[in-house]
């Protein structure tokens, strides 16, 4: 068997793509004009943002981080604010003021904004504080769960120190109480998406994906046999389940690999991907970022979450780019003080300091759109164009927790779905819980539909307000 | 009492990693949300057993319930364990008073006469039943590695993969929650990469292949079915089914053809080790057994030999387990004790203790600990490390070479220091970057929460941070449960001319706020007899240029205990039946992966029992704990 089946798109940027035989893909005439599906990329940081606030430590904040004016952006509007690294990319954003949490009760604010950002759901147990489990599946996972091949999981990967508060990555989930694990290592990643026969030659990756076959059938008769236990509960059921999903045949065609450039940036990962010094946290967002923008280029997936820092983001230390030298652990920043609680001493401007680290959050968002623009898909577009990437906070500001206004910056107008080069407000600027509207849209922009084929509308707390918010629709 | 310094293991240097770092380093995972967090000092509700104090999470309103048991433990069980208890000679031999020829006997309180019967015997504490669980339970990462190393008999050099780490779960101390040990496609992909390149490096060895393949595998007709039942049984840890073999013979006649360049023999063996190293057989430990008896299931031989060397040791079971399991002797409680007793004296029981220790106390925290350099100068950089250090240890020593319990771990004043530990605790004499055992001054130290890593991880730069050391002892060595703070938590204020602990009593135990509740009554009393000691941990007896009041009402056994210091607070802890469930408890959900359950309350009652009346070495406590039915068989009820 031979590979030449399959094509190589070049990237922009240096990477390229060794691309699957996938149809909508495919450089045939007829499939040519097909639209490339429509995709969703989570890229989440924690703390809130140096917003206009008024804070006991500090006092009178300014604002730093939103656009100057509603409505349409520019590098006027964006001029001095954290959204300003965004700047070449002003008419393909959608920045969404007013999304508002759920007040639900976590017993912690930092547990209340990782586990309902991407779920929009009370807590599984309430009041459990650091020890909280989301109440519900994620929107990446839903994504994933609808429109991946097989119904394949999302792509969740985390950058920053292990473990810390909420126990390291807490914002991917499988269901109520049923969090999802992590890529830490961009290779291991990478490995996920290029398959086992990656690098083989097609010979080669051909009696693998026979010997692999042969087994698999072994595999299923064994998980199966298992799954005929008579006193199996349901628990284990849940779990031989998943397993058995997973155990997929190999495909030659769909290897997905970076080129060697790619390969070599990984192998720089392993001294670093638990480092909580912010040049490596970056490095290594980089890298998941860039296997991020590959996954999806390669229908891999449809979906992916990229988590920075713990639940608080408490073992990461970011750097001041002005004196080069290492900040305080992000949290400490957050609440402007030398503590993870409100004990420890004010740190003097600490507010500039989270502005600093705002905009290193964008600059990295900046790279990802940089990346989903250098792949050019068979129509010509680029794949930013084909999908939307969000880059979204726990909370609205800092010492606060605020529920109220957390950042929600979108990019990408997922095949002319969204509307894009606005600042807008959520649900047209009321006031209340509304985290589900921006949650269905961007489901929506991804391709998820209602039974009946109408926009994805059942998404997050069914008390909350649901559906598609058209206000944010091109 | 641990005897004096001098007897105690060969010295560390500081900066070098004694023998335990890399193993608990290895088990470690997540550390389960353990930052201190804002508004932190919530932990799950959950079930807090039968004899411990619950603050009903309502606003911690103060109202407190004793459920169930008698307040200070149990009556006083009639039989004695013979001796166990008695500091060892450091010889590593097991506790005295194992006599393998009269298992019931010697079981302290008096737990079931057999093993596998919880009904069984006279026990004051009740029937020890089995709480419902997994009967698929996944290896966690450590457990693979260390498996798969002993399966096919890897040099100490084979590098093997690092696999995605397992999601947190909350509420779970511990990195194995068999519930939630899950195979998705990302780790399936790991699996596979892991059992080709595996497969490869020992097929393509031939002395490897006859390290591992039974003795006339080698045989044209009869190889391939003496290899697959041989190193199947190692592989499933049970023996194999004729379809089993059936299905392997198979595959194995496949591999000719899709090994083109390997021999028919090294090509066989291949496609049999990828096949195998991805079995569910493999991958899980399965309780199949499903034959009722009494009350309870009882586990076969193979699944009572893979549960003990899974629960103490992290690997498949050994050659004498296996031969054991193999002549049914597993069922047979003489023979059954007598492997448990092998099984704890052996050193790899080592990393199960260091890893249960490092989760339960939370060590990682430890490297997080950064003291002010305006306040603390003299301060090393590495205080974490060094406390990190002096734990493991600590632990080491007390649990292996004084063959100490509980008790001793919160009393004992020896511990492990370099020069600049030495410091800190101001001990006297001459020391350098070695660390070696000393006896600290009892009047200022008892135990592992006056030790440097507990200390310095919960204070801020500058001060100690009674708050978090109150919520810590609490909720992880009292079993009590605080209700998660407010969300909106006010700053805590400048502390202007006063102590430490008036400001924290101001500002959060304001009569009537909601705050109060909590701190008042559960917190606090638990934090403050600690303010003997400053952010790094050395003992103090002026705050801010005030005497020092270490006097508090923690709860205690159910009620409000008058203490005055950390010394104080330790001897009412260590004298506590509850705080020694507690930490059976524990110890209960670590050996069997899942959280505390209803039916743990006789078993834990029971250890608890002999543990404060210091009669249970950690290691017979291991023992024990895996010598009852509530380890050895099923319940009849399966989880939802």
């Amino acid at each position: 068997m031979k590979l030449s089946r399959r094509m190589v798109l070049k990237g922009i940027g240096g990477a390229s793509l060794a691309l699957p035989l996938l149809e909508s893909f495919a450089p045939r005439s007829a499939k040519a004009q097909e639209i490339v599906p429509p995709f969703a990329v989570f890229f989440r940081q924690a703390c809130g943002v140096a917003s206009q606030q008024n804070t006991g430590e500090i006092g009178n904040e300014p604002e730093r981080f939103w656009p100057n004016a509603m409505g349409a952006l520019s590098a006027a509007t964006m001029q001095g604010r954290a959204v300003e690294e965004l700047v070449d990319y002003a008419d393909k954003l959608l920045i969404v003021g007013n999304v508002n949490y759920g007040n639900f009760d976590f017993g912690d604010g930092h547990a209340r904004g990782a586990m309902q950002g991407l779920v929009g759901r009370p807590p599984a147990v309430n009041g459990a504080g650091g020890d909280s489990e989301a109440g519900g599946e994620s929107l990446d996972h839903r994504i994933g769960r609808e429109l991946n091949p097989g119904g394949r999981d999302s792509l969740y990967m985390y950058a920053g120190t292990p473990g810390g508060w909420l126990g390291g990555p807490c914002i991917s989930h499988r269901g109520m109480a049923d969090r999802r694990a992590a890529h830490h290592n961009p290779q291991g990643a990478y490995d996920a998406v290029a398959g086992p026969g990656a690098g083989e030659t097609s010979e080669a990756a051909a009696l693998l994906a026979s010997r692999q076959n042969s087994i698999n059938d072994l595999l299923r008769d064994q998980i199966g046999s298992l799954m005929g236990h008579a006193r199996l509960s349901g628990n284990d059921r849940q779990r031989l389940q998943l397993h058995l999903d997973a155990v997929r045949d190999l495909e030659v065609q769909i290897a997905c690999m970076g080129e060697m450039a790619l390969e070599q940036t990984l192998d720089g990962a392993e001294p670093i991907y638990q480092s909580s010094d912010g040049d490596d946290i970056w490095a290594i967002t980089r890298m998941h970022m860039d296997i991020t923008a590959l996954a999806i280029a390669c229908g891999y997936t449809r979906s992916a979450a990229i988590q920075i820092g713990s639940g608080n983001d408490g073992g990461n230390r970011y750097r001041d780019p002005d004196s080069g030298q290492l900040m305080e652990n992000y949290h400490y920043i957050s609440h402007r003080r030398l503590s993870h609680d409100s004990s420890g001493a004010v740190i003097a401007g600490s507010d500039l300091l989270h502005h600093k680290v705002d905009r290193q959050f964008g600059q990295q968002f900046k790279y990802l759109l940089d990346r989903l623009s250098a792949y050019v898909m068979p129509d010509g577009q680029t794949l930013l164009e084909h999908g939307v990437a969000a880059w979204y906070n726990d909370n609205g500001n800092g010492p606060g927790h605020s529920t109220n206004n957390v950042p929600w910056i979108l990019a990408g107008g997922a095949n002319g779905f969204l509307k894009q080069g606005e600042y807008v407000d959520l649900n047209g600027g009321q006031n209340g819980s509304n985290v589900s509207l921006i949650h269905n849209t961007i489901g929506a922009a991804a391709g998820v539909r209602m039974q009946d084929g109408s926009l994805m509308s059942d998404f997050g707390d069914p008390g909350l307000p649901r559906g598609v918010d058209n206000a944010l629709l091109a | 009492m641990l005897s004096a310094p001098g007897g105690g293991p060969a010295s560390v240097k500081s900066g070098s990693s004694p023998k335990v770092d890399n193993m608990v380093e290895r088990a470690w995972v997540s550390g389960s949300g353990t930052a201190l967090g804002c508004e932190r000092g919530s932990r799950a509700a959950h079930w807090v057993g039968g004899v411990v104090a619950l603050l009903l999470a309502a606003g911690c309103s103060g109202e407190i319930n004793v459920t169930g048991g008698a307040p200070g433990g149990s009556e006083p069980g009639d039989g004695l364990p013979g001796g166990a208890g008695s500091p060892g000679d450091g010889d590593g031999d097991l506790p005295a008073g194992s006599d393998v020829s009269d298992p019931g006997s010697d079981a302290p309180g008096d737990g079931p006469s057999d093993p596998f019967d919880p009904t069984s015997g006279d026990s004051d504490f009740g029937p020890e039943m089995p709480a419902s669980a997994p009967r698929m339970v996944r290896l966690t990462h450590s457990q693979w590695e260390n498996t798969v190393r002993d399966l096919l008999l890897l040099e100490a050099g084979d590098e093997l993969p690092e696999f995605r780490p397992d999601p947190t779960v909350g509420g779970f101390l511990f990195d194995n929650d068999s519930t939630s040990l899950q195979v998705d496609e990302s780790l399936w992909n790991g699996y596979q990469r892991a059992a080709v390149d595996l497969a490869a490096l020992v097929a393509g060895d031939a002395a490897r292949i006859a390290k591992i393949a039974p003795s006339g595998s080698d045989d044209a007709a009869t190889g391939a079915e003496t290899f697959i039942r041989g190193f199947g049984q190692r592989a499933h840890r049970r023996p194999l089914t004729d379809d089993q073999v059936n299905d392997y013979l198979a595959l194995h006649a496949m591999a000719p053809a899709l090994y083109p360049s390997a021999g028919a023999y090294e090509a066989g063996i291949q496609m049999l080790l990828e096949a195998f190293l991805q079995s569910p057989h493999f991958l899980y430990r399965i309780e199949a057994s499903d034959e009722v008896a009494g009350e309870v299931i009882p586990l076969d031989d193979w699944e009572v030999a893979s549960k003990l060397s899974y629960a103490l040791w992290g690997t498949m079971p050994d050659d004498s387990l296996f031969t054991a399991a193999e002549a049914g002797e597993l069922r047979d409680a003489a023979a059954l004790r007598s492997q448990v007793e092998r099984l704890v004296g052996d050193p790899r029981v080592e990393v199960t203790v260091q890893s249960f220790h490092a989760q339960l106390l939370e060590i990682e925290e430890f490297y997080g600990v950064s003291p002010s350099s305006t306040f603390y100068p003299d301060a090393p950089g590495d205080l974490g490390e060094l406390a990190i250090t002096e734990h493991e240890l600590f632990i080491q020593d007390l649990v292996f070479e004084q063959d100490g319990g509980y008790r001793e771990m919160l009393t004992s004043t020896r511990t492990f220091v370099n020069d600049d530990l030495a410091a800190i605790y101001g001990v006297s004499g001459t020391f350098d970057d070695t660390f070696v055992a000393v006896d600290l001054d009892p009047a200022e130290r008892k135990g592992i929460f006056t030790q440097v890593g507990f200390l310095a991880t919960n204070a801020s730069s500058a001060d100690p941070d009674p708050i978090h050391r109150g919520v810590f002892m609490a909720e992880r060595i009292a079993c009590l449960h605080i209700a998660a703070p407010d969300a909106a938590t006010p700053p805590i204020p400048a502390t202007e001319g006063r102590t430490n602990r008036e400001v924290i009593e101001e500002h959060t135990e304001m009569p009537g706020s909601i705050c109060a509740s909590c701190h008042s009554t559960l917190i606090n009393p638990f934090g403050f007899p600690f303010e003997s000691y400053d952010a790094v941990g050395a003992f103090r007896t002026e705050d801010n240029g005030f005497p020092v009041d270490t006097t508090a009402s923690p709860l205690i056994d159910g009620e409000p205990t008058m203490v005055d210091g950390a010394l104080d607070l330790i001897e009412a802890l260590a004298d506590t039946a509850d705080v020694h469930e507690c930490y059976t408890r524990h110890w209960l959900e670590y050996l069997h992966g899942r959280p505390e359950s209803e039916d743990d309350a006789s078993i834990t009652e029971r250890l608890g029992d002999s543990s404060v009346r210091g009669e249970l070495p950690v290691r017979q406590l291991l023992i024990e704990a895996v010598m009852s039915p509530t380890f050895l068989t099923r319940s009849t009820e399966e989880l939802p």
